[in-house]
């Protein structure tokens, strides 16, 4: 996929420029396109980062920012052969610390790893998520995520999507039709309770959405795939409206209709009466229209 | 005389320097009239208001990222603001020395940032990663470079987390399952968790001193952070959610027959946990019985439900009423 480069935000420049400080300090000499590939950033982005740690500094005694109480670096390697080499440096000496929400974030990504079968290490990663929260300058707020539970069919896929190659399945559509399919596995990710792998398919030649409970007897080929997330456009949401969507229009309590979530159309027509209110939604066909609606009986009236 | 234009990040960077390098700290009119980004727009014996909501703003910028930025109170004189001093004690801001990270577990946390798709989850993880690399540990290539990728979708779950972090009562209207109208409630918020791909909130109700799980799905309203705190700590109140959430999950045991070859039959059997009992049966556990008859009851004629007999009869009310709305 391409990925939409988005300007930082000064507070994540902040964040490079407070973590790439150390970072020269450690190396005497590093190139910029070696730093850029460390941090895995455009090497402007280097650039200018070590254009403005080399004019920076602390007021210092006089309050006048003198040239003592700034950082320099060996401006001709700089220009020249594209090298940094810090040559005085202020105020800082170590990493930064990871605030609360960050070690919170990578905790719980951790947790959910820690059900993968290559992380069955328990002591490792509690290890490891100790180190995060004493590296946390407050204690990590408390999210938690259960540990992943791979059913084989998750596992199969998320190791074809790996490898790089297609694998075929029996797929059972909403309307209860089996049909043997075959796909380039782009990504594999979960709503709610439900996970689904998004493809190319290359019996519908286009890119389609399986839900992973309705996969049977997944097969992985060792054909490569012809298809790769650069090369189709993988919208960002799950489901887009379509003119194959069925419209449907129902009544609901009104309390419920935050819960029909993606169902709603974006312009769903509701008229209040009393507590009842009438919505239109397109259905997306590959969910089963009728189990959507089904899906709150006690809410319907 | 023109005014250059400092650059944000210019401006915050000389903040984070001037704080950490000053022991006794600095007062807000030194910051002013000192530091760069501020001295530049800096009116001597003038008003500089804009500028102090400039800092203002900064210091709650840098706090974000997990600056320590402190306050200090002049003893002499508590309760005059324009005496407090500000700082980054050392200390607080560095990670400390004992803390490394070998080449594996950081290819490990690259792989936790990874799990988060979208979100504010995933730009902290992003950010942390950030620091990590400051540390110069060269990143192993992971054995399985694909983990399936969570979504956090809930609108709540934002203004919920900060509410955790700020440990303030939030209130929102609540959706209970099974029930019609949602209720106003008004609770301390302890710890999200996902359990079964569910996002849930352990709470404590302040009048009753019950703990309360919540499923976000279910709030309906917007949630309000009010601003009074609790007292309220619970050690790893994450870990006790996630337990109590498995616990009930194991305890619910339902059993039912499904016709074979429906979708019913191909997704129920699918359920983490699903046990295929005499050919036709399957027995399955679940967490929350009114979700659960919900689920069921979609299946319409495919699936039916043998036992518990509570179960069985949420699901034939949730058929029969449905008929009865349709007909």
């Amino acid at each position: 996929m391409a990925k939409k480069i988005q300007p930082l935000r000064a507070q994540d420049k902040l964040v490079y420029l407070l973590a790439l400080v150390p970072y020269l300090m450690d190396h005497d000499r590093v190139s910029v396109s070696e730093a850029a590939a460390h941090f895995g950033v455009p090497q402007q982005q280097i650039r200018d980062a070590v254009r403005l740690i080399a004019v920076s500094g602390v007021p210092g005694e006089t309050a006048t920012y003198q040239d003592s109480d700034l950082f320099d670096i060996a401006w001709d390697d700089f220009e020249e052969n594209d090298q940094i080499v810090l040559t005085h440096m202020v105020a800082i000496d170590d990493s930064p610390r990871f605030s609360a929400r960050e070690a919170s974030a990578l905790i719980a990504g951790l947790q959910y790893l820690s059900g993968l079968p290559e992380h069955a290490d328990r002591v490792a990663i509690a290890t490891l998520m100790s180190k995060l929260s004493r590296g946390a300058s407050a204690q990590p707020t408390a999210v938690g995520v259960e540990a992943s539970d791979l059913d084989e069919t998750l596992a199969l896929i998320r190791e074809t999507v790996a490898a790089g190659t297609q694998i075929e399945f029996d797929y059972l559509n909403s309307r209860g039709e089996s049909e043997r399919r075959r796909i380039d596995p782009l990504r594999i990710e979960s709503v709610d309770a439900d996970w689904y792998v998004r493809g190319w398919c290359h019996s519908r030649e286009d890119v389609r959405t399986f839900r992973l409970d309705r996969i049977s007897c997944p097969t992985m080929t060792s054909e490569s795939i012809t298809h790769t997330v650069a090369d189709v456009s993988l919208p960002e949401t799950l489901f887009d409206a379509s003119p194959e969507d069925i419209r449907v229009t129902i009544e609901v309590v009104e309390s419920a209709i935050p819960l029909l979530g993606d169902y709603v159309a974006l312009t769903p027509n509701c008229s209040p009466q009393g507590t009842v209110s009438a919505l239109r939604c397109s259905c997306h066909t590959s969910m089963g229209s009728s189990g959507s609606l089904l899906g709150f009986p006690a809410l319907s009236r | 005389m023109p005014v250059t234009k400092v650059p944000n990040e210019e401006r915050l960077f000389s903040l984070v320097l001037a704080l950490l390098s000053s022991e006794a700290g600095l007062t807000k009119s030194e910051i002013l009239s000192t530091v760069q980004g501020y001295r530049q727009r800096f009116v001597h014996s003038g008003d500089n208001s804009n500028l102090e909501r400039q800092f203002e703003r900064d210091k709650d910028d840098v706090r974000e990222l997990g600056v320590p930025l402190e306050t200090i109170e002049s003893p002499e004189q508590a309760g005059n603001n324009h005496n407090l001093r500000y700082r980054i004690p050392r200390a607080d801001y560095e990670l400390p020395e004992d803390i490394s990270f070998s080449a594996e577990e950081s290819t490990l946390l690259g792989l936790a940032a990874m799990v988060w798709r979208e979100g504010s989850l995933s730009e902290e993880s992003r950010r942390a990663m950030v620091k990590l690399r400051s540390l110069g540990i060269a990143t192993a290539e992971p054995v399985l470079s694909y983990a399936p990728q969570l979504r956090v979708r809930e609108q709540s779950f934002e203004p919920l987390r900060s509410a955790l972090d700020k440990g303030v009562l939030v209130t929102f209207e609540y959706l209970k399952p099974g029930e019609q109208t949602a209720t106003l409630r008004t609770v301390a918020p302890l710890a999200l968790v996902q359990h079964q791909g569910r996002w849930h909130l352990y709470a404590k109700d302040p009048a009753t001193d019950l703990f309360k799980t919540f499923l976000l799905r279910r709030i309906v309203s917007a949630v309000r952070a009010t601003k009074k705190p609790f007292d309220e700590t619970t050690a790893d109140a994450a870990a006790r959610a996630l337990a109590e959430l498995e616990a009930v999950w194991q305890a619910n045991l339902a059993v039912v027959k499904v016709e074979p070859g429906t979708d019913a039959a191909t997704r129920l059997s699918k359920r983490r946990g699903a046990m295929p009992s005499p050919s036709t049966e399957l027995e399955l556990h679940f967490t929350d019985l009114n979700i659960f008859a919900d689920e069921l009851a979609s299946f319409g004629p495919e699936v039916l439900v043998l036992a518990p007999p509570v179960l069985r009869e949420a699901v034939i009310e949730r058929l029969t009423r449905t008929a009865a709305d349709h007909g």
